[in-house]
């Protein structure tokens, strides 16, 4: 006992002064979301370094099925693609069934469903066949595989450490983030996707993770693959304000192909995913075959992710019929590959296309009006945006990916007009998005971002009367309080508070005040109740429902003049509201 | 209370959370040294497919063979997608092919990340000088020659300014090029080679005093040279200096009699001083034998150019002058060969632009006049 004394002494004084105390550090340290953000720094690490692996695999792929060489022998583009179609159907049918599909809806599926669930099997799965597809040929990326595979680590970890539920769900969309931002080496890019298509929401704690995830990922992935950006981006520039129209044109037209190529997965995937069983073991390599007769045929661009060559259209080197027949191509070469069930990405497929509409687009404005025309690299640059907004429909997103790919501000003009043409054609054209189509498919009914996006809501002055009932003053007697209430058809006056504030009082407690002889005291000296809070006209009808049960009328108040009062809200008005919503 | 039971008095998650984070620190970094040992493999192997195809790249480009080059160039860049050396070997077969406009996309972009590197900067003033951009091209030329070169930076320079005066001298920029060449010459000329190259720029950039001082300085350290002979005597001649002409053309002509511009130069150097009266110590008799020589060459001119109506009062002035014009009357007033030249050099000055072709004597007059006319 006489050993410990001391240390209690020092202890007690510590608590009581403000020195240094680990105890309370660790505490903050170790709350849960401190630690979450903390967390999400390993995820992106952890994604970051399987992203990195997952490319090298890609790349040994590549090497080994399809040669070291630019441009692979006849026999190579025939049978590299399909033999090792039937593996990896081998391998999806029997060992990773849950690695087919898209990468964004799983971890959506995670997020709303399974409670941030995804099993790191998937991840694995994911792993091998995307990596034998993409190198062997298949006509798709590695950036939602990548996505995926940062989502399953997350998830795994989160339960490995026994998260929250609230937690667990985050974690995912946390995950995410890392594996696409590594893929792309686009932190901002990344983060924006997951907010604006899988989370849909913005909090600082959600927006703090993903960052940091994101981050971490990227510079973990170029600490490995190097800090250059997938393209070599050539000068860009917007020459004359003619050019705009190019771009809408260009944005026309990039709507029109999405429209054209998500409405292909529409239609052709669940016929594929109907057909007979057996036949599920032959219809990657079927699709590997088709893409490895297009590449014979002349056109080899259409193999794999394609950046090479979104890196040659940029600087001019085919010609805009070749770059139109190689975005065509590409369409149906990825049609075939994704609905055929081979693991993989649209994202880089959609850049492909994009780049190419873009080029041809240029190509074509350049042939025209020689003296008024850019490179071909900023239409190229530029379809990439406008494949991104038609196509995966996240507008947002696809405004800054081009900002943050090409490091230009220059176009943010261009870009926004092409886009925003795309992204109007293709919902004009299609009101559900792919990723919709493919969690309906799926049988998941996954909430759709765009539709929340786009949902109308009830606000406040939607379900508010005028305020035809006078309004009592303070200084007002109680008779004349019970008088003006007479005349009106409520139950319940308003009283204005000073200097500021409401409250009410009910027609029966003034009749009773009056009985009681206390008629000519002034009002505010007999009210009970507690102040009233106000509304404003703006908010959501949501934000009444806290208030409108507990006071039976809530004023409505102008933000600019807090005493002039716009309407008056009841309980009855806002379910009203309510009930005639769902009618229309 | 022990310190055992302090330690349990922490909430639940301090006694976790250190140790799961100190945990996953530690499969951060053992997973860190899996893939930096991975990654070593991935890139030696990517090392090595880049050096074999662009030894391939490299072995083409010298033969040639473009096409090819650019197969295995790009090939290499699949597996070497920085570097510098590989681009630019791929832009200077694109070049070769004249796809000018890829091999600047990719030379824009080392030039962007590397604009101290002079191969670099030259290559992009090619690529401008072929599409006539000369302002592109004169910054890259200047970029190349203050820019950075491996091996020899010295002679890189030069090589670099060299090619940039050739270009100022095809786009007919002389004064630009002999800016430049006298910025060459302070560093240049270290050999007969170089003053003969020196020499030779000076004369296409119209800067003879200084050709002529570059064809002499070679000539010092050869003096039977007939390159730097051809050079000074054209230099002198283009200066009027046509004794000196005379001297160095002769000997150019003795030792390459084959030489046809050093034969018609020397021919005419030699005509100005047979037709000269004013020469230095010439006696009076040959000066009025040059002068009465002179006013009958100038007097068949005109007679093969009478339909022109712009020398009939030259016509007239001669007419009027002939009968004068003997040997003892120009002894008695030698004034009269004054008079008689320069009615000769109006009518050749007059005469050669509108009267066709002239002969060497109506040359020699001419440029007997400028001659006199500069004096």
């Amino acid at each position: 006992m006489q050993q410990i004394a001391p240390v209690e002494e020092v202890e007690a004084v510590a608590s009581h002064t403000s020195r240094f105390q680990p105890a309370r550090v660790l505490q903050t340290v170790f709350r849960e979301d401190s630690f979450f953000l903390i967390l999400s720094v390993f995820i992106g690490i952890f994604s970051g370094l399987a992203v990195v692996c997952f490319r090298y695999a890609i790349d040994w792929c590549q090497l080994y099925l399809l040669g070291s060489g630019a441009e692979p022998s006849h026999s190579r583009l025939l049978l590299a693609p399909a033999l090792t179609g039937i593996l990896i159907a081998i391998i999806v049918i029997h060992f990773f069934p849950a690695s087919r599909g898209s990468g964004v809806n799983q971890t959506k599926a995670a997020l709303y469903i399974y409670n941030g669930f995804i099993p790191l099997k998937t991840a694995v799965g994911k792993f091998i066949c995307s990596a034998l597809a993409i190198g062997s040929g298949q006509s798709l990326g590695p950036e939602d595989p990548s996505l995926q595979i940062g989502a399953s680590l997350a998830s795994a970890l989160g339960r490995k450490l026994h998260l929250s539920r609230e937690r667990m769900r985050l974690i995912a969309p946390v995950g995410a983030a890392a594996g696409l931002a590594a893929a792309f080496n686009a932190p901002i890019s990344a983060v924006l996707f997951v907010i604006e298509e899988v989370i849909g929401r913005w909090t600082a704690g959600i927006l703090g993770s993903v960052v940091l995830s994101a981050v971490s990922s990227v510079v973990v992935m170029r600490w490995f693959l190097g800090s250059e950006s997938m393209f070599r981006i050539p000068p860009v520039e917007l020459k004359s304000p003619s050019e705009l129209i190019a771009y809408s044109i260009l944005g026309i037209i990039g709507g029109l192909a999405s429209v054209v190529f998500a409405s292909g997965i529409q239609e052709l995937r669940p016929r594929f995913r109907r057909m007979s069983p057996w036949t599920q073991y032959l219809q990657p390599a079927v699709a590997g075959l088709v893409i490895g007769v297009i590449a014979m045929l002349g056109a080899p661009q259409v193999m794999g992710a394609g950046y090479v060559y979104i890196d040659q259209a940029m600087h001019g080197q085919f010609t805009w019929q070749f770059l139109a027949i190689l975005a065509l191509l590409k369409i149906v070469a990825t049609l075939v590959s994704f609905v055929s069930g081979t693991p993989g990405g649209m994202f880089a497929p959609t850049l492909f296309i994009g780049a190419m509409l873009g080029a041809a687009v240029g190509g074509v404005e350049h042939m025209l009006y020689p003296h008024l025309s850019s490179s071909p690299g900023t239409f190229a640059l530029v379809g990439m945006g406008v494949l991104f907004a038609g196509f995966l429909r996240v507008p947002m997103t696809s405004v800054f990916m081009v900002l943050e790919v090409s490091g230009n501000y220059t176009i943010i003009v261009p870009v926004m007009i092409a886009n925003t043409f795309a992204y109007v054609i293709s919902r004009g054209l299609m009101p559900t998005p792919i990723f919709d189509v493919l969690s309906r498919q799926d049988g998941m009914e996954l909430p759709s971002m765009e539709e929340q996006r786009e949902e109308s809501i009830l606000r406040v002055e939607d379900a508010m009367q005028p305020p035809s009932d006078p309004i009592l003053n303070p200084e007002d007697s109680v008779e004349k309080a019970e008088r003006l209430a007479e005349q009106t058809s409520r139950h319940v006056l308003l009283v204005r508070l000073r200097p500021s504030g409401w409250s009410t009082v009910g027609i029966e407690e003034l009749k009773k005040l009056v009985a009681e002889g206390k008629g000519t005291q002034p009002i505010e000296s007999v009210l009970t109740g507690d102040p009233v809070p106000s509304l404003h006209p703006d908010l959501p009808l949501d934000t009444a429902l806290r208030y409108v049960d507990r006071w039976p009328v809530v004023p409505v108040v102008n933000r600019a003049d807090l005493s002039e009062v716009e309407g008056l809200i009841t309980e009855r008005d806002v379910l009203e509201r309510y009930r005639d919503f769902g009618g229309e | 209370m022990t310190t055992e039971s302090r330690r349990l008095d922490l909430p639940p998650y301090l006694r976790r959370e250190p140790v799961t984070l100190a945990l996953l620190t530690g499969a951060a970094v053992v997973f860190f040294l899996a893939v930096s040992a991975l990654s070593g493999i991935h890139d030696a192997q990517r090392e090595s497919l880049a050096q074999r195809w662009a030894g391939r790249g490299v072995a083409d480009l010298k033969l040639q063979h473009y096409e090819p080059a650019v197969v295995d160039f790009r090939t290499a860049l699949l597996y070497a997608r920085d570097s510098s050396a590989y681009q630019l070997s791929l832009a200077q077969a694109l070049m070769g092919l004249h796809r000018n406009d890829e091999a600047e996309a990719y030379l824009l972009n080392l030039w962007e990340r590397e604009p101290e590197n002079g191969l670099v900067s030259l290559e992009l003033a090619r690529i401008a000088a072929s599409k006539g951009q000369t302002d592109r091209a004169l910054r890259y030329y200047h970029n190349a020659i203050y820019a950075t070169w491996t091996g020899s930076q010295d002679e890189a320079r030069h090589q670099a300014r060299l090619e940039l005066i050739n270009y100022l001298l095809r786009i007919d920029a002389k004064p630009q090029a002999d800016a430049e060449l006298i910025d060459l010459a302070a560093s240049f000329g270290r050999n007969s080679q170089e003053n003969l190259l020196l020499g030779q720029l000076f004369l296409r950039a119209g800067d003879n005093r200084r050709a002529l001082g570059a064809f002499q300085d070679a000539l010092k350290r050869h003096r039977h040279n007939p390159t730097a002979l051809a050079g000074a005597g054209t230099a002198a001649y283009q200066l009027a200096l046509y004794p000196d002409a005379q001297r160095y053309l002769e000997k150019a002509h003795a030792a390459d009699p084959g030489n046809s511009e050093v034969s018609a130069e020397l021919k005419m150097a030699q005509a100005v001083l047979r037709w000269d009266p004013f020469r230095p110590q010439v006696p009076q008799a040959e000066r009025n034998r040059m002068a009465l020589d002179a006013f009958a060459a100038v007097g068949k001119r005109l007679k093969s150019c009478l339909s022109n109506p712009q020398v009939q009062p030259l016509q007239q002035s001669w007419s009027k002058l002939k009968p004068q014009m003997n040997e003892g009357l120009l002894r008695r007033q030698p004034d009269l060969v004054d008079t008689a030249m320069n009615l000769a050099f109006q009518i050749e000055k007059q005469t050669a632009n509108t009267c066709g072709p002239q002969s060497d004597t109506d040359r020699a007059l001419l440029l007997i006049s400028n001659l006199h006319e500069e004096n």
